[in-house]
């Protein structure tokens, strides 16, 4: 998870579900949040703060620079447990269709709607390279143990 | 006839071979298919599971 992420958490920066609407903000869409992929051979970790496009695959099939939209249709969850977590998770797989790309291994979860496109978290896979057909990336479940993004 | 979308354009299925390839990352399980038209690998589709997400942690002090 990129040590930024922590800040904007505090800051407000990210709305995964719909904001409350407070005295100062009546913004209360939530945000867009896109995937980008990137070359083995970029540097992408914990200290990454925005999303760039140095680094990132070239277009190719339904791939453009800044990546794929993910799929936002469940807000986050708080339930129970042993220790009460709060998760979300895209609700669809990242799918690019016709696609070419070599020595990719890593996606980069951003906030598209964020001026600076404010990183979220980084997920690494192994270096994989595609030839003209469909990468997919598939979320794990969504729940306490596994959610993609969870705050406990 | 179902055709498959190759990197040679679209190629009858019973013309091609294929493999598939799984392995284990860290934090993914990952299976690639390979096509295969006369020898020459035409088409790789890569998919990855994610197994686990990322947690930002703490624990609630108790009073």
């Amino acid at each position: 998870m990129c040590d930024t992420f922590r800040v904007d958490l505090l800051n407000g920066t990210h709305a995964f579900g719909a904001q409350g609407a407070n005295g100062v903000r009546t913004v209360t869409t939530k945000d867009v949040f896109k995937m980008a992929l990137y070359f083995a051979s970029a540097t992408k970790d914990r200290s990454t703060t925005v999303y760039n496009a140095t680094g990132e695959v070239g277009n190719s099939g339904s791939y453009s620079a800044g990546g794929v939209t993910v799929a936002n249709a469940t807000a986050p969850a708080n339930t129970g447990g042993t220790g009460v977590v709060t998760f979300w998770t895209p609700s669809a797989s990242v799918s690019v269709t016709t696609f070419t790309a070599a020595a990719f291994d890593a996606a980069v979860l951003y906030n598209s709607s964020n001026t600076a496109g404010n990183a979220c978290a980084v997920f690494t896979f192994g270096s994989q390279s595609i030839t003209a057909g469909t990468f997919t990336l598939t979320m794990p479940t969504n729940d306490l143990t596994t959610g993609l993004l969870r705050l406990s | 006839m179902t055709k498959v979308h190759t990197k040679n354009g679209l190629i009858d299925l019973d013309q091609l071979t294929v493999k598939d390839f799984i392995s284990m990352e860290s934090n993914a399980r990952v299976v690639a298919t390979e096509w295969y038209h006369k020898g020459e690998m035409v088409r790789r589709d890569v998919a990855v599971s994610l197994l686990q997400g990322q947690e930002v942690f703490g624990e609630q002090q108790q009073l």
